[in-house]
């Protein structure tokens, strides 16, 4: 149920939309806040509210300017590490024409805020910036009589300075209030009963141990049980001593997962408006595999894999006339509210979801989880609730990155030039799919497969699987050509900002003078993912174990919208993937998950650092992209190729050491 | 049991039922919430506060362990309203992006600081691998870690 919501919920917010189409389409003065509670509570000033459209679609954005000089904006937006807070505060702050400090930003809750989608596939800078940009001028312009214009990048002084983030001084104070510091007045805190296979029902329950406990509640809803109490470890130490029995589904070992996604595959069809197109065609694929002098087919596998936020996710629900207001860290706030009020069966007015910025979510916390069962706990038990889930919780009960097949055929000419590729992917999904090579005749698709674990979005979704696969395959042919790596790129790529990031990133790194020894190699990356031209070089060593020396990088991004947060998002998505190169691996048998703990499950640490040379053009001239999300597809497929230069063998599967 | 402890330079007295842990008493009990719950097995850094000045995982610490003994946490670490050196570094390097992990790193620097006032950038990696960042923000706290350092030695000279 909750998939299919999130599903049609993001498919509102699909299709492209270009930036200079966007216009005011209706701008009105908000005469009536002084009715709306929430709003009231905001103090006084004057609000507004916009709309932005672009194409077929509107965006509302309202915008106080309060009576003591606030200029408070509003956005459905969230923030979890990735700047998204000081960025659209610098884009009010420059089109309003005031200083940053004086600009405060209400995120992520539902009663307040427009609902601009969910917090993910890196669209904050390329959508929400220019709408919030459009938003604000309409205001200063109806304030100052003036036609609404945006701040040309020339002219800017908020928008490109590396501004720290508002919350830095809170942050290293320990005074930011994250969703699992949270209290309320009244408050008990739950710990759940959970079944210890990855599908099953609950069939029974003896509850009388945990009962005998002083202060100790029980509240069952279907297949929801949960031992209440005052504080957590009583909670826990009751919903311990309860006896429930499970009836478990089987899930099929995963090394017949390959098979299994191939015979249950679904033949993609063209949906070119979609975010993510399915299915990719050009020219002729029997002409084109008939024009090559070569041709090369591989396979390559990625393993599921847990998103490991620092902060395990919590929520706190609370009742009052028949409505709930439930203060968590999701990703998705529109659609949570969505999924709260169909598991409560309760129209979508009667829940308000407030998001709090939260301790890490790279895709992980975008469905209502702990929030849907805070919401039904506290309407059993009439007191405000708090679900906060544990490290194990968070690792086994949450959906994982999917598990991805890859199939790669090509056919190259006697220049090393491609001719044909087929490009098929299963189950890991269409994201990132588009390659970065000229490709004159291609089929690429994506096959919907059966899966047997809840999966769902990770950090750049299916790009690392798809950039991952068609990297090593460049790899191969590398290899069989005897050809340069970044040969072989520059010679498929046409794109002249990609060709500039891949030699100036080869020239910093010192490629051309690289001296493979024994025990260290040398391997490299690019791609072209959500507007955003990246490369990545290595060095590795590989005796007496594996270890990342040295990493070079470039980016360009567009307009850096905050160069210094860019470069930190740059740096964090490629350290990230690390993990999924090397180690990063959940594992399950026929019922259980066995990977639970932090202590069976190897993430990227210091001690895995390398040196790093990371650099960002900033291109002000051209819109913004997106940049927390593309250069993670960097990592695995580079140190995949210093691995294959290293020991002559082609890694076809993540993670690489396993 | 009774428990009488220095929490950020003060006395305190406590009665914590059996077997509650540091991580428990300080956010429950004393309401500093700056250590955090990440991970419950002492893997990740994040409830590190330090204990007679040295860096203790306070989620598999006893609270019934730091009798008698003194606790510092983020929340004690400056002197009043101003901010310790560690987190005017942290600051201006940006060495955070969701900054869940910070007060655990910060207090995990403190101890390695306490211990060694002049670590290279290896002694630092290598003392502060049991924190984990999964935002990846490693090279600014080696950096944030490096010049704070600088900063307490001449400080330390100056007095």
């Amino acid at each position: 149920m909750s998939e299919d919501l999130r599903q049609a919920y993001k498919l509102r917010f699909e299709g492209e939309l270009e930036q200079e189409q966007y216009e005011i389409c209706d701008f009105r003065q908000e005469a009536d806040v002084t009715r709306r509670d929430a709003l009231k509570a905001l103090g006084g000033g004057l609000f507004f509210l916009v709309a932005v459209r672009a194409q077929d679609r509107v965006a509302p954005v309202r915008i106080q300017l309060a009576d003591n000089g606030v200029v408070r904006a509003f956005t459905g937006k969230m923030e979890m590490g990735q700047g998204s807070r000081v960025i659209l505060a610098q884009a009010v702050a420059e089109e309003l024409h005031v200083g940053f400090e004086k600009v405060d930003l209400v995120m992520g809750d539902t009663d307040l805020c427009p609902d601009d989608g969910g917090t993910w596939a890196s669209l904050t800078t390329p959508q929400t910036i220019p709408v919030i940009r459009q938003a604000a001028a309409a205001v200063y312009a109806s304030r100052n009589g003036t036609p609404v214009s945006l701040r040309s990048p020339k002219d800017w002084r908020v928008l490109g300075s590396s501004i720290p983030k508002p919350t830095s001084r809170a942050i290293v104070t320990g005074r930011q209030i994250y969703p699992s510091d949270l209290r309320r007045e009244g408050m008990l805190h739950a710990s759940i009963v959970r079944s210890p296979h990855l599908k099953s029902t609950l069939q029974k329950a003896d509850v009388s141990a945990a009962e005998q406990l002083s202060g100790v509640r029980i509240v069952r809803s279907e297949n929801l049980l949960a031992a209440l109490s005052q504080d957590m470890r009583t909670a826990a130490s009751a919903a311990r001593l309860i006896r429930a029995e499970w009836s478990p589904e089987p899930v099929p070992e995963i090394a017949t997962w390959a098979e299994e996604f191939r015979k249950s595959a679904v033949e993609p069809v063209e949906q070119n408006q979609a975010r993510y197109p399915p299915l990719l065609r050009l020219g002729n694929l029997d002409e084109g595999f008939a024009a090559g002098t070569r041709r090369l087919k591989s396979d390559y596998w990625l393993s599921p894999i847990a998103h490991v936020p620092m902060e395990p996710r919590a929520a706190i629900a609370e009742w009052k006339d028949g409505r709930v207001t439930i203060d968590c860290g999701v990703q998705a706030p529109f659609l949570v509210r969505q999924q709260v009020a169909k598991a409560l069966s309760v129209p979508e007015d009667k829940v308000r979801i407030i998001v709090h910025d939260s301790g890490g979510g790279f895709g992980g916390k975008q469905n209502g989880e702990c929030e849907i069962e805070a919401a039904i706990l506290a309407r059993g038990a009439g007191v405000p609730v708090r679900v906060a889930w544990s490290r194990e919780e968070e690792f086994t009960q949450s959906y994982s990155r999917p598990a991805g097949l890859l199939e790669v055929e090509s056919a190259i000419d006697s220049e090393g030039r491609f001719t044909a590729m087929r490009f098929a992917n299963y189950n890991a999904g269409p994201a990132g799919i588009r390659p970065q090579y000229a490709i004159p005749h291609h089929w690429v698709g994506y096959y919907r497969t059966k899966s047997f674990v809840r999966q769902g979005s990770y950090r750049s979704l299916a790009a690392v699987a798809n950039n991952f696969a068609r990297e090593m395959h460049m790899e191969e042919w590398s290899a069989r050509l005897k050809l340069d790596p970044v040969e072989l790129r520059l010679r498929n790529i046409a794109d002249a900002r990609l060709r500039e990031v891949i030699e100036k990133t080869a020239a910093r790194f010192g490629w051309k003078s690289r001296k493979t020894a024994q025990g260290r190699a040398f391997g490299m990356s690019c791609n072209l993912e959500k507007d955003a031209r990246l490369a990545l070089f290595v060095e590795i060593s590989t005796s007496p174990e594996v270890r990342v020396l040295r990493m070079a990088a470039t980016g360009d991004f567009g307009a850096a919208l905050n160069p210094d947060n860019l470069k930190n998002q740059m740096t964090g998505a490629i350290l990230q993937g690390l993990g999924g190169a090397l180690w990063e691996k959940l594992e399950f048998d026929a019922q259980r998950q066995k990977t639970r703990r932090l202590s069976q499950y190897r993430v990227p640490r210091f001690r895995d650092l390398p040196e790093m040379d990371i650099e960002v053009i900033d291109r002000r001239e051209v819109d913004g992209a997106g940049a927390g999300e593309s250069p993670i597809t960097l990592t695995a497929p580079a140190i995949g190729a210093a691995l294959f230069a290293a020991t002559g063998k082609v890694p076809r599967s993540l993670p690489l050491l396993s | 049991m009774t428990l009488e402890f220095e929490l950020n330079g003060k006395t305190q007295r406590c009665s914590p039922a059996e077997g509650v842990t540091l991580l428990d008493l300080l956010r429950e009990e004393f309401g500093l919430l700056g250590a955090k719950l990440g991970c419950g097995e002492g893997q990740c850094g994040s409830c590190t506060v330090l204990l007679d000045g040295r860096a203790v995982r306070a989620c598999i610490t006893r609270a019934a362990s730091v009798s008698g003994r003194k606790v510092g946490t983020i929340e004690g670490l400056a002197k009043a309203g101003g901010l310790h050196p560690l987190q005017r570094a942290f600051i201006d390097q940006q060495a955070f992006q969701c900054g869940f992990c910070t007060p655990g790193m910060i207090m995990g620097a403190a101890g390695l600081l306490n211990a060694n006032p002049s670590p290279g950038p290896r002694e630092i990696k290598a003392g502060l691998d049991g924190h984990i960042c999964r935002c990846g923000t490693y090279p600014r706290i080696v950096e944030a870690v490096r010049l704070a350092a600088q900063v307490m030695k001449k400080e330390a000279g100056r007095v």
